[in-house]
């Protein structure tokens, strides 16, 4: 596929690095679903049960996508790959909202859904290349001793609205006014979204993309590293780490 | 059609009609009342007596110099001085005989019950307020929660909505004379990097 070249609208995206990014390495990667179950406990995701997950309705900020290749006996796996919001630094999702319920933050180059502008057109997860984005079909009740888990942090949305990964925004602001009131430079890998912390293997990596030193850019910078649809010109800021070779696969 | 427009002519309906909408507005207006007006509070505490007594803000709500939320006092905090105020203790007054809040305070303290303070100043679920920077960039407590020394129990001073925030946002991060008065282009990216910042939705919204 050609690469889209719009210049006026490309030019100054191409050259920019971003601020936050990810890395994933699929070669460590085990598919234990840590990463879901932790992001699901830090964003207050609602759970749908079985009959609305079976509509196609799941509420996952990050999936593990897995396929499998060939006929039956000779079934080969291609891998776990954990897909979540790519913070595109060029993003399909944001000029086609109405009301301007996903935007792109300037100050931290990463996607917002700001949730008491979306009025739920669904217009942002038709046009999301990932499928990253979710849809609050209800308000999903939590019992008792499971609303005391809700992360205060973090609103909890109302059915009706969209909503996707913030790269736990919450925990950026954390660490960053952490950082400011000792009067420092937040550190590299000193924040760490709840995926990042749960995952036992060390597969996702994060940090600034804009420090040529942080171990994620150094990891983005060799020759493992691929990204999502690249040619779709989105400027993806998580980088997917994989060796040619499968590791460890059952064959 | 016109069967409906011949309906409305009848002064009843037109009525009906005027009552039906005047109802909507005032339910609109009491609404928004009651976001902008102060909750009743367990004990009418007066700030008014304790900030003229030099207490600094921070004793009581100490969160503001560190943390998101500025924090309430318990009931163990308060004790530690109205337990031993030489008013009530040299010599012992009895409980039956102090002003009536205090009263309230010492049965608190008694049943060690904790005191439910109704938080004055309210933000929606989506809006995520933090005391410490705002504390950080120098401004006082008054600037928005008004004089405490003339008020007795916390009321809503300022109208709190986005446009509130925004306006202080955007005065103190402009490069005119008052916040650059030299020029200094070293301060002009600072200022316009602070903007970008501080007028960005996801720095409250998340």
């Amino acid at each position: 596929m050609a690469k889209h070249n719009i210049p006026e609208v490309k030019a100054d995206l191409e050259n920019t690095t971003g601020i936050w990014g990810m890395a994933i390495d699929q070669d460590l990667c085990t598919g234990c679903q840590a990463c879901v179950a932790a992001c699901a406990m830090e964003n207050n995701i609602a759970f749908v049960g079985e009959t609305d997950a079976g509509y196609g309705r799941s509420l996952h900020w990050l999936r593990i996508e897995h396929a499998f290749e060939g006929e039956f006996p000779e079934v080969q796996t291609s891998g776990f790959q954990p897909v979540l919001c790519q913070q595109c630094g060029n993003a399909p999702c944001e000029p086609v909202c109405p009301v301007f319920a996903s935007v792109h933050s300037q100050a931290q180059d990463l996607n917002l859904q700001v949730y008491n502008r979306c009025v739920g057109t669904r217009y942002c997860a038709n046009n999301c290349p990932y499928v990253a984005r979710v849809f609050n079909m209800r308000d999903y009740d939590r019992p008792e001793p499971l609303s005391n888990q809700l992360n205060p942090d973090v609103t909890v949305r109302r059915r009706g609205i969209m909503e996707k990964c913030t790269f736990c925004i919450q925990r950026i602001h954390k660490v960053e006014d952490q950082a400011k009131s000792e009067g420092r430079e937040v550190l590299d890998g000193e924040m760490q979204p709840a995926c990042a912390q749960a995952c036992p293997a060390d597969a996702i990596i994060f940090g600034r993309l804009d420090d040529p030193e942080s171990r994620v850019s150094k990891l983005a910078k060799t020759g493992r590293g691929s990204q999502l649809f690249e040619d779709l010109g989105t400027l993806p800021r998580v980088t997917y780490l994989k060796e040619e070779k499968d590791y460890g696969r059952l064959g | 059609m016109t069967k409906l427009l011949e309906y409305l002519k009848k002064p009843g309906v037109q009525i009906l009609l005027l009552i039906g909408f005047l109802t909507v507005i005032s339910a609109g207006v009491w609404g928004f009342y009651q976001t902008q007006t102060s909750p009743e509070q367990p004990i009418l505490f007066p700030h008014n007596i304790h900030v003229n007594f030099q207490i600094p803000c921070l004793y009581c709500h100490p969160g503001a110099l560190r943390q998101a939320s500025a924090g309430l006092p318990t009931e163990q905090k308060c004790w530690a001085c109205h337990g031993q105020l030489k008013k009530y203790y040299q010599p012992p007054v009895p409980v039956e005989q102090w002003p009536p809040e205090l009263q309230k305070l010492a049965n608190y303290v008694k049943n060690s019950q904790p005191i439910n303070w109704v938080p004055v100043y309210q933000v929606p679920d989506f809006v995520h307020f933090n005391h410490r920077p705002h504390i950080a960039a120098s401004l006082n407590c008054e600037t928005c929660h008004g004089d405490m020394s003339k008020k007795t129990v916390a009321t809503v001073e300022e109208t709190v909505n986005m446009g509130w925030c925004l306006k202080c946002h955007r005065a103190k991060t402009e490069n005119n004379l008052q916040n650059n008065p030299n020029n200094d282009p070293a301060i002009t990216t600072q200022l316009s990097e602070k903007r970008t910042k501080l007028l960005d939705c996801g720095t409250c919204h998340y």
